[in-house]
């Protein structure tokens, strides 16, 4: 009987996996397993009672994301967590590299980024790179879908992604290394010292990671001549070619520090550096010598956040204060021959950020919730371009220097005024430098249809805006001070359910439908003039399918299986007027959004060794808005396999680790950007330690 | 019990991921395709988007009004690069500008096959024959002229231009006068440089409005440039932007025509005779290289196009223009007779930018 029951359970999860349409993206709360040891195994999540989910929650399309999937291995990026783990697309050149993300159809823009509540989106740009932000470092992460993204943030048209630290949990001094060497040279390091006692927690976080990544691939984009002496050409053929011009050099400092009173007040402090070194690839249509040319980019960034929450019984206050210092140089250098590497571009940009957040919250029994929340961010941008020589003979710079600041405050109202029934109303406001949005409205509802499957429905709507970027108001040439700012209205409606069984098995499900316009879409355009400028000129109606399954299940003392899928049917498409009677993209899927996206993982255990398969597909991707095929440009559809096995050696000194991965296991040539080719099949070893020194961590 | 479990278990998996894994991908080899053209025809560099190495050339025969595009990919079973700028014909071959390839491919004309090319450039934009052992390449973000054999493809000297950096170097569009080879400098600049062919060196140079675009040789050995008058916020200057009328042989200005601040004109192009010049100026504009005042009304109105590209058959004055409509879809090329009526359009590659007759 039991088997049986196993068998059906494992079968229904591989139905989920692979069908598409099974999958779902909410998960419940669970436990973040804080232990890093190597014998980790899978834990069984906790299936919520319905009645007793959270009032914060109510209505809200979230992703959670647990720490076995944070901590998998330490050369990922938070971008590779998403791209496996999640249906929200990862638009990325390859390993540090730009790596954005975009929730349903959306743009990277659109996806608002915080960490410990302050916004690290780039004020320049807009967007963040996820490639900067490594999964060690984060604790706890959520995603937050649509409509939802208004219970915290202004300006997630698409979503917000929020990123957070937390008390380690230690108790005495603790130690962690993890080294791991791959393929191509890479090398990834990972310390962290922790202390901690009943009021105070420290930890020191440092990852460094380097690689020439010089991975080898078949340039079909060009060909080799084999010339004979009269210059005629008499053979041709695909050379094998190395990733030119692909290094890096990552160095990630994080220091926290949490005091707990126990009286119910906890302070905390968040700093975190980073230095960043790396080359800018070639495409693969480029005749250049990789020697004759320098093209990379620097950044030293800090981010630093103070802390303090005050609870109570029925109330909370919490404040926040944080500082953002950016550094960023990008040079393009060309060798003149005699060694010496004349600039080209020399661009500079200086981005200081100050950011204040209060915010508050007022139960009055069980049914009612108050919230009200005040966030500020003052950007400071100093951004210089171009050194040119004036016609005087004076030398000049191009570039801008400005400040902005942005405020978004919100109230909400939560009441459940029974067990199944959940409404909550949030009303928030952004200023972005002098100008003001109108009242952004969101309306959240949901409702217990079954108690038997914890089955929930959930709707909302919200209208939302976006304000243009710095660099989109301003940069030269090209910046537009006219711009409008984006809006759009967005609905969801969907349902999750969840059945299990304490140290047995636990089952989640989730769908959602969402509909979402937005108008006066931000696109930078060519100029007669020889350069880039943005206009408002797009409606985008994206609509489509979100959906997340999880299954974990001990199939023994000894074994255990853990199954997430995820997928997602986004048709983000071209709703606005034809800009000429030529124009063919009204009512098509925009360019580089893939219309199907679906992931899965899954996680077997036993005793002290883990194997993780984690697969994951991108559907085409049209390269033309006027999603026309061409040879000369198109990204077809992938299918990524990447593996890894663990195992744990529990010794009475240290917790030992070794794991290995092998990433692209099928050895694809694929492309996720025109021109860049991915690295084919390569592998990782990490050994990890944790020694038992400090005693109180002895066993 | 537990190894049958484990039995099943293992024998789903490898189901599931045999199954997940059955759609890999599989690399799509290009085919060359043979072609054989002759007679007047018309290619269409198109830009392709900055970074995407999605350029390409079109070709279109003016006497059946047939456009092929893509050649070079179908030709060559390889992608034409990163940004294709400006195309040339010398002697049947055809050289093809591409400009963040840094490369210049020489094809065959009739079947557009690659012959050779030429490469270690730092942003090529043009290339003007010399003779048929020597040629110039003008660059951006880079303050010489690279002198090459195209017979044997190799760079064989530089031209150093004066008062320019790499930084904020910048020569585009040649015209040959005599042994004189005249180039207008754009990015930042606001000069002519007059250069000798016989030394390779500048030998003089004369300043103009901001940001010269472009620049032809009419039938009075006149030279023709326009400005863009740079852009509001510009270190540089920004100014209402000009046609000018140069003196080849003193190298002096003779004319200037002047644009409302904020116009942007672009692309001054010559008829067959050379006595009409064409440009772009949100409508197309057409004038006589013997009238005193600008014209009062368009050739060709703006009929909600973005004008990207212009040029006008040397044999019968048609007239074409590319509309590279929202840059991110196939451009659309329009052809009307010397006459102003619609003859033709077709469809091209992304951001048609340049044309070059055979």
């Amino acid at each position: 009987m039991r088997l049986s029951r196993h068998i059906y359970i494992i079968l229904t999860a591989i139905a989920l996996l692979l069908c598409p349409f099974a999958g779902s993206a909410q998960s419940q709360s669970q436990k973040q397993a804080q232990n890093q040891t190597p014998q980790r195994n899978i834990t069984i999540r906790e299936v919520s009672v319905v009645a007793d989910r959270p009032m914060k929650e109510i209505g809200v399309q979230q992703t959670k994301f647990d720490s076995v999937v944070l901590k998998e291995n330490v050369a990922l990026s938070f971008a590779d967590v998403l791209a496996f783990n999640s249906s929200i697309f990862v638009k990325s050149f390859g390993r540090a590299t730009l790596s954005t993300v975009a929730f349903r159809g959306t743009s990277p823009s659109h996806t608002q980024v915080s960490w410990n509540g302050m916004k690290i989106n780039n004020p320049m740009l807009g967007m963040t790179d996820f490639s900067m932000i490594p999964s060690y470092f984060i604790d706890d992460a959520s995603l937050l879908h649509g409509t939802s993204s208004v219970n915290d943030t202004g300006g997630g048209l698409g979503g917000a992604v929020k990123l957070a630290t937390t008390p380690a949990s230690a108790d005495g001094f603790g130690l962690q290394y993890v080294q791991g060497v791959g393929s191509f040279k890479t090398f990834d390091e990972f310390l962290r010292l922790t202390y901690g006692n009943r009021n105070w927690q420290l930890s020191t976080r440092v990852v460094y990671s380097s690689s020439p990544n010089e991975y080898k691939y078949r340039n079909r984009d060009k060909k080799e001549n084999i010339y004979d002496e009269q210059m005629n050409i008499v053979g041709q053929y695909y050379p094998t070619e190395r990733n030119k011009s692909g290094s890096f050099k990552d160095l990630h400092i994080l220091q926290e520090a949490y005091y707990n009173t126990g009286r119910g007040d906890r302070f905390g402090l968040n700093a975190w550096y980073i230095n960043s070194n790396r080359e800018l690839q070639m495409l693969t249509t480029d005749y250049g010598d990789e020697h004759d040319f320098d093209n990379r980019q620097r950044e030293h960034t800090f981010r630093g956040v103070l802390s303090w929450d005050h609870l109570r019984n029925d109330w909370k206050v919490a404040a926040k204060a944080g500082y953002i210092h950016t550094w960023l140089a990008y040079d393009y250098k060309r060798d003149m021959g005699n060694g010496y590497m004349a600039s080209m571009t020399r661009s500079r940009s200086n981005v200081n950020t100050f950011y204040g957040q209060l915010g508050g919250e007022y139960y009055i029994g069980s049914k009612w919730l108050f919230t009200a929340n005040l966030t500020a961010h003052q950007h400071f941008v100093r951004s210089q371009d171009k050194n040119i020589i004036l016609q005087e003979g004076n030398r000049a710079i191009v570039g801008y220097d400005k400040g902005r600041i942005e405020l978004t405050g919100s109230v909400s109202a939560k009441w459940k005024p029974n067990e199944r029934l959940g409404i909550s109303a949030v009303l928030r406001e952004d200023m972005f430098g002098t100008e003001w949005t109108p009242f952004i409205p969101a309306l959240f509802i949901d409702g217990v249809l079954s108690r038997k499957g914890n089955v929930v429905a959930k709707a909302s709507v919200s209208r939302n805006f976006r304000f243009p970027s710095l660099n989109d108001l301003y940069f030269l040439p090209g910046g537009n001070p006219d711009l409008k700012k984006e809006n759009g209205w967005t609905y969801d409606v969907g349902a999750e359910m969840g059945i299990g069984k304490s140290e047995s098995y636990s089952l989640t499900a989730s769908a959602t439908w969402f509909d979402s316009y937005v108008d006066d879409w931000i696109i930078w355009l060519p100029t007669t003039k020889g350069f880039f400028s943005p206009r408002n000129i797009k409606r985008v109606h994206a609509y489509g399918v979100e959906a997340e399954a999880n299954l974990d299940v001990m199939l023994s003392k000894e074994w255990s299986l853990g199954i997430n899928a995820n997928f997602s049917w986004t048709p983000s498409l071209n709703d606005g007027e034809p800009m000429s009677p030529a124009d063919k993209s009204v009512g098509k899927q925009l360019p580089y959004v893939p219309e199907y996206t679906a992931t899965a993982t899954a996680r077997l255990g036993w005793r002290s060794w883990n194997l993780l398969y984690k697969w994951c597909h991108y559907s085409e991707r049209y390269t033309m808005s006027s999603n026309d095929l061409s040879l000369s440009g198109n990204l077809p559809k992938y299918y990524m396999n990447n593996i890894t096995i663990e195992k744990g050696i529990n010794t009475t000194w240290a917790d030992l680790s070794i794991k290995g991965s092998i990433n692209n296991l099928f050895d694809e040539e694929y492309l996720s950007v025109l021109s860049r080719p991915m690295p084919g099949i390569n592998f990782e070893v990490f050994l990890g330690i944790t020694p038992k020194w400090g005693n109180k961590n002895r066993e | 019990m537990k190894i049958t479990i484990l039995h099943k278990i293992a024998l789903t998996l490898c189901i599931a991921i045999t199954l997940l894994c059955s759609s890999c991908m599989k690399w799509e080899y290009g085919q060359s395709e043979e072609f054989n053209t002759s007679g007047e025809g018309l290619f269409i560099t198109n830009e392709g988007n900055f970074q995407y190495g999605n350029a390409s050339l079109s070709y279109y025969n003016p006497a059946t009004k047939e456009i092929q595009n893509e050649v070079f990919y179908r030709a060559n079973a390889m992608k034409l690069g990163d940004v294709a700028q400006s195309m040339v014909v010398r002697n049947n071959v055809g050289w093809i500008v591409v400009n963040n390839s840094h490369v210049v491919f020489a094809i065959d004309l009739s079947t557009f096959k690659e012959i050779g090319r030429i490469t270690n450039l730092t942003s090529p934009r043009y290339i003007h024959f010399i003779s048929d052992e020597k040629a110039y390449i003008t660059q951006i973000w880079d303050n010489r002229i690279f002198v090459v054999n195209p017979k044997r493809f190799e760079v064989t000297g530089y031209i150093e231009c004066p008062n320019m950096t790499m930084e904020s170097g910048s020569t585009e569009q040649m015209v040959q006068y005599g042994k004189y080879l005249y180039v207008n400098c754009w990015s930042y600049q606001n000069r002519i440089l007059k250069i000798d062919t016989e030394t390779d060196k500048v030998v003089a140079e004369l300043e103009v409005g901001i940001q010269p675009t472009s620049l032809v040789l009419d039938c009075n050995n006149k030279l023709w440039t326009i400005t863009d008058g740079g852009y509001e916020g510009s270190p540089y200057g920004y100014e209402a932007p000009s046609l000018y009328c140069i003196d080849a042989e003193s190298f002096t200005i003779e004319k200037q025509f002047q644009f409302r601040r904020g116009d942007a004109p672009s692309e001054i192009q010559i008829n067959g005779s050379r006595d009409k010049i064409y440009w772009l100026n949100d409508d197309v504009w057409q004038m006589s290289v013997f009238d005193e005042s600008l014209p009062v009304k368009p050739f060709l109105r703006y009929a909600e196009t973005l004008y990207y590209g212009l040029t006008v058959n040397p044999h019968n004055g048609d007239v074409y223009i590319a509309d590279a409509i929202d840059y991110q879809q196939q451009g659309k090329v329009y052809r009307y007779s010397a006459t102003g009526e619609l003859l033709d359009e077709f469809y091209v590659g992304i951001i048609p930018g340049a044309f070059c007759w055979r």
